[in-house]
């Protein structure tokens, strides 16, 4: 547990170094919230800041996460890696404090995110409903962070992964229910889109804000978190023996 | 009981043998293994330090194995790699904090400020390590693997790519590491350092170990003195008493007598009358290379190099 703690520390003491890149970060999904959420011309609701935000938060989550996937790899590459597997704190906690440590970073983005889109005009919601986005935030980081760190460990090439990156992140937000619903989607669209991991915690994150209890959703991630984190711990265990 | 112990250590990658059947024991001293690039040093390394399973044989790092009590093993030991892997964007102290803190080391704040200074780092602590040079990049890793105060320090290529002064230092803190009562084993391919600065000396080759002992053993294996002859066209070895063929490195070949004045112009002779040219002869006292040339013939980039063994060795590494 300690160890975990520790490495996380490393990261985000690092990570607060980089002033460039904790800026960069957030320019994205900000100019979405910003130019498509208060200027795009929708029919199908009265507030679509209030329907996008949800959107924009799970894609804060995924760059995040997706950005964070070159971490242990770059660890790994650069040497760090050896250094850590020869120390006696456990070794699993070198993987988990790193899926920790992006998880919470995109957290962080998405609560200014959250800011940000309150400040220019989205409804305010009531504790639980935030504590309940937050906790399905959480979920949907860890199942990125882990895919995403797990691609990184298996290609082991940095432009291979950032290639990766840029080919995933783009279609995957697009064919998500991120921009508008099913029902004004194109049929083909909104099958891929119901199949889309991105679309359950959207769906879940809206249907918090619009009142309820996204039951379903919440377990379908919950599964889909703990086999591709079996799968990570799995590569990461071929990595280090 | 020694701090470390093989028997018959043993690494395939693939089809490739890079450990053969090492067997070997290092107690309180500076034990350098030697060899060329892909001897096996760094093979032998990982296998010691847990991080790499051996395929036969098995090592015992201070009376544990290495592959069945790994934890306790890496309790014992530091291990400082050839890549100078310290984060950059912290500073010198919060580098040694994060050991500290993964070794669960007691009163870590003052432990911490105890290696910065044994490692002359204590004023510049608070700088980020972007500002440190190469050698003190180095240094702060020594810090980093003190800090738990370890019974045996794994050093790979410690010196490798820095100047004159700053190896001498890093060797110096070495030494007095060493007289501390520590176990250090290191790996070069400089034989010089290994000269001057190990008690003991294992050369490596291909995995094997092809010669042991003091600097000053292995030297005298050879006579006293050491001739190398510059030499253009073929040759043959020269049958004269006294003198002795130790080996040829390029265009240069090697002999060994025990006065060297007097075996200068009759080997200048021999050799010109078997049919080259010599270029220039020189003597010197017998060094580690010249041993090293006499128990594995000359050192070069192992040719024919294949391309698939090589990444089966890296992906096995992944």
């Amino acid at each position: 547990m300690k160890g975990i703690i520790t490495y996380m520390k490393r990261d985000f003491l690092k990570w607060t170094r980089g002033k460039v890149a904790v800026i960069s970060a957030l320019v994205m999904p900000a100019a979405w919230l910003i130019f498509v959420g208060l200027a795009l011309p929708v029919q199908f609701t009265g507030n679509y800041l209030d329907f996008i935000t949800p959107g924009i938060l799970v894609m804060t989550m995924l760059s995040a996460g997706l950005s964070g996937g070159a971490l242990l790899m770059f660890d790994k590459i650069l040497g760090f890696l050896n250094k850590f597997l020869a120390l006696p704190t456990p070794r699993g906690s070198i993987l988990v404090g790193k899926i920790l440590f992006i998880t919470g970073r995109g957290l962080i983005q998405a609560t200014i995110i959250l800011v940000i889109a309150l400040l220019i005009g989205a409804t305010l919601l009531n504790p639980f409903q935030y504590g309940l986005t937050y906790f399905i935030l959480f979920l949907f980081g860890v199942l990125i962070s882990a895919f995403a760190t797990t691609i990184a460990l298996y290609l082991d090439d940095h432009d291979s992964y950032s290639a990766f990156n840029t080919m995933i992140s783009m279609p995957l937000f697009f064919t998500s229910s991120a921009l508008m619903p099913y029902s004004v989607m194109p049929v083909w669209l909104a099958t891929i889109a119901h199949f889309n991991p991105l679309s359950y915690a959207i769906d879940a994150v809206r249907d918090v804000t619009a009142g309820g209890f996204p039951a379903i959703p919440i377990f379908i991630l919950f599964v889909l978190t703990g086999v591709v984190l079996a799968i990570c711990m799995q590569v990461f265990r071929r990595v280090t023996v | 009981m020694n701090a470390i112990e093989t028997t018959n250590l043993t690494k395939y990658y693939g089809s490739l043998c890079a450990v053969d059947h090492l067997t070997l024991s290092v107690n309180n001293e500076i034990f350098a293994l030697l060899g060329p690039n892909g001897s096996g040093k760094t093979t032998t390394v990982l296998m010691l330090t847990t991080l790499l399973n051996p395929t036969e044989g098995s090592a015992m790092v201070c009376g544990h194995d290495v592959t069945r009590e790994g934890e306790a093993v890496r309790k014992k030991l530091s291990y400082v790699p050839q890549d100078m892997a310290v984060d950059i964007k912290l500073t010198g102290r919060e580098n040694v904090r994060f050991f500290a803190d993964l070794y669960g080391v007691p009163h870590a704040s003052d432990r911490v400020d105890e290696v910065l200074a044994i490692m002359e780092l204590s004023d510049r602590a608070d700088d980020l390590i972007r500002t440190y040079s190469g050698g003190m990049r180095r240094r702060l890793e020594l810090a980093q693997a003190l800090v738990h105060e370890p019974s045996v320090l794994f050093l790979d290529e410690p010196t490798i790519g820095l100047d004159v002064a700053a190896r001498k230092k890093i060797w110096e803190h070495i030494r007095a590491l060493r007289k501390k009562g520590m176990t250090i084993f290191v790996t070069t391919h400089y034989m010089d350092e290994a000269d001057q600065f190990c008690d003991r000396v294992g050369i490596i080759s291909k995995g094997r170990i092809a010669a042991l002992g003091t600097p000053m053993e292995l030297k005298a294996l050879l006579m006293k003195d050491v001739i190398t002859a510059r030499i253009e066209g073929t040759f043959t070895i020269p049958a004269i008493d006294g003198i002795l063929f130790v080996g040829q490195s390029g265009d240069e070949v090697s002999f060994t007598a025990e006065n060297g004045r007097e075996a200068l112009p009759l080997l200048a002779d021999a050799l010109g009358k078997s049919g080259c040219i010599v270029r220039s002869l020189s003597l010197r006292e017998p060094t580690l290379d010249d041993v090293f040339l006499q128990a594995v013939g000359p050192q070069e980039e192992p040719h024919g190099f294949e391309d698939g063994k090589f990444r089966i060795m890296l992906r096995r590494r992944k």
